[in-house]
């Protein structure tokens, strides 16, 4: 028995489906992403999860209770936004009063509550700012608090780091997770970043044209891709088409044989590998250093790949040109549709 | 330098040039005599001084800050919650609104005029001759106004988000319309309300057509007035081009305070 339960959800705009026939399951307290392109109805999903769209055909029942045609403001369901959303015209505390003001909460109580989701988000002596006074990060700190300050049952978070810079982003994607472990709330997410996706969730569940395509733990859904648009969305998977297969390795296969990166080693010298590694004759055409990573793509009887190589000495980095046997770990190998 | 310099010279040059028939009516409003000599003949206050115990200007001044308060008063009660529907329903329309607001200025006043005194002169509506047909007229002359500078303040608002958010916050459409995006509209509600008021209390055409001296404004008595002293009638032009001074003055001092 889920928390959140969406079944048989749809909705169109005119003769353009943006999702069809969802069926998604929330335990309480976990943390779900829903990833997928832009255009991939993952947005529009979350507005009808929250009332702020209506669904055309479906039901989502949230512990127990059928909410598809409540009113947002009943749902108890707590918004980010990825533009933030703040009010320009209230201070950082009134914008995050705004809820408990609807809820008539006491004054006292309220001054209570707000100071303490303020500390939460650490945002202690910007009580005064205006929004137009943050900074991106600090302004998306308080559409979280106001989000958590009434205390929703459902937080969901519509790509709220996309408009931040890289480090901003990574900071505060770790204060969201700890924030939510810590509440033990039950949270959606929506993004288009597989990094974000596969560092925060419990469960990703990836969607296209409207579909969800694939569920399941951030481990299985990176390590075992069901379709062959889950292992190029998800990475620099190495995506060989049958023909290649066939020639590389003898396989005969219907689908495309996805290899991760990392699961094709470079031989060494003098080292023996176990009989699951096929290796492969083939040449580096070039490299690129992604910090801890070299990332090799080589030519294997006219067929390139990527391989990912921890990068432990700046001594082992092989030259454009050299002819090596790369092995391609056969267990790791997956074949996709 | 030498271009500062001349930038310099051409902005003197400029300011100079707009101020000299204001400062020449202000001048003539002042003095006693002016008409056989280069200088004036002796500085008084006496034409203003007539012309503010003139009951009849009074009573102009005060219709024509009837019509135009009625008129900017109406405006504010359709436009505001016009633009929001726009803006937050069908975004679609605004490209049609866009065309309808520029309509009045299609037709010129008089032209106009002689459509609506056939229209309103008599019939179920026998507006001409009274205010209100100033109000509704003046209504279409604020529109734009109005209607671009409400525009504006949406489209930098990013109602949409403001309004769900505030949904999920609990708040109904009209408190959420009342708390969130009302006062956000302030700035450029009243920066359009002065500048539409401005325009308002200057407008000539349609007064003098369609009401006349039957209710006679600002504009109509100083038309009236022309057989009048030319001091006098510089008094009334400089009585009316402080009182919109210090109400564009009021206006940019509201819109820049935060």
């Amino acid at each position: 028995m889920y928390y959140v339960e969406i079944s048989g959800l749809s909705k169109r705009y005119g003769t353009t489906t943006v999702f069809e026939d969802i069926q998604l399951g929330l335990k309480k307290g976990e943390f779900v992403t829903l990833l997928g392109p832009s255009g991939c109805g993952k947005s529009t999903l979350l507005r009808c999860l929250a009332g702020l769209t209506e669904a055309d055909q479906g039901q989502i029942r949230v512990d127990g209770q059928d909410i598809t045609h409540l009113a947002p403001q009943k749902r108890g369901i707590g918004m980010v936004f990825q533009h933030y959303a703040l009010f320009p015209n209230m201070t950082v505390a009134e914008n995050i009063a705004f809820g408990l003001k609807m809820l008539k909460c006491p004054a006292e109580e309220m001054a209570r509550r707000v100071a303490e989701v303020i500390r939460q988000v650490e945002l202690s002596n910007k009580e005064h700012h205006y929004p137009h006074e943050l900074s991106g990060g600090q302004r998306q700190r308080v559409a979280l608090a106001r989000a958590l300050v009434v205390e929703p049952r459902i937080l969901l978070l519509d790509e709220p780091l996309s408009a931040l810079d890289a480090r901003i982003r990574r900071s505060l994607r770790e204060e969201i997770r700890d924030i939510q472990s810590r509440l033990g709330l039950t949270t959606v997410f929506v993004t288009h970043d597989q990094e974000e996706a596969l560092t925060l969730s419990d469960r990703i569940f990836v969607m296209n044209q409207g579909r969800i395509v694939q569920e399941g733990s951030a481990e299985t859904i990176y390590t075992q891709p069901a379709t062959e648009f889950v292992a190029r969305f998800m990475g620099s998977y190495n995506l060989l088409a049958p023909t290649e297969a066939k020639q590389l390795l003898g396989l005969d296969l219907k689908g495309h044989l996805a290899i991760r990166p990392e699961s094709i080693q470079l031989s060494e010298p003098g080292r023996s590998y176990p009989a699951h590694f096929a290796p492969v004759a083939a040449i580096i055409r070039q490299h690129q250093l992604l910090g801890n990573i070299i990332r090799y793509h080589v030519e294997a009887q006219g067929t390139t790949l990527l391989i990912d190589h921890l990068n432990r000495s700046a001594d082992d980095l092989l030259p454009t040109g050299t002819q090596i046997a790369v092995l391609i770990d056969r267990q790791q190998m997956r074949e996709v549709h | 330098m030498r271009a500062d310099r001349y930038h310099h010279l051409v902005v003197t040059l400029l300011i100079l040039l707009l101020a000299l028939p204001i400062v020449a009516t202000l001048l003539y409003s002042l003095t006693q005599r002016w008409e056989a000599s280069i200088l004036p003949e002796g500085f008084t206050l006496a034409w203003y001084w007539q012309l503010w115990q003139d009951a009849r200007f009074l009573t102009a001044f005060g219709h024509s800050l009837l019509v135009c308060v009625g008129t900017l008063l109406l405006s504010t009660v359709i436009i505001i919650p016009a633009a929001f529907v726009v803006f937050y329903r069908f975004p679609w329309l605004d490209r049609w609104m866009n065309i309808i607001i520029l309509l009045p200025f299609a037709m010129p006043p008089v032209v106009a005029s002689v459509g609506l005194l056939q229209v309103f002169a008599g019939g179920p509506l026998p507006l001409v001759g009274t205010p209100w047909i100033l109000v509704g007229c003046y209504f279409t002359i604020a529109l734009p106004f109005m209607y671009r500078a409400l525009a504006n303040s949406l489209l930098a608002l990013n109602v949409r988000d403001l309004m769900d958010a505030a949904y999920l916050l609990g708040a109904s459409t009209p408190r959420a319309f009342l708390s969130v995006i009302l006062p956000n509209l302030r700035k450029g509600l009243m920066a359009s309300l002065f500048l539409s008021f401005s325009f308002l209390l200057g407008e000539f055409v349609f007064a003098n057509l369609l009401v006349g001296s039957r209710y006679e404004t600002l504009q109509v008595y100083l038309y009236n007035m022309h057989n009048a002293s030319g001091h006098f009638t510089s008094a009334v032009v400089m009585s009316y081009f402080l009182f919109t001074l210090v109400l564009t003055w009021f206006a940019t001092r509201l819109g820049r305070q935060d």
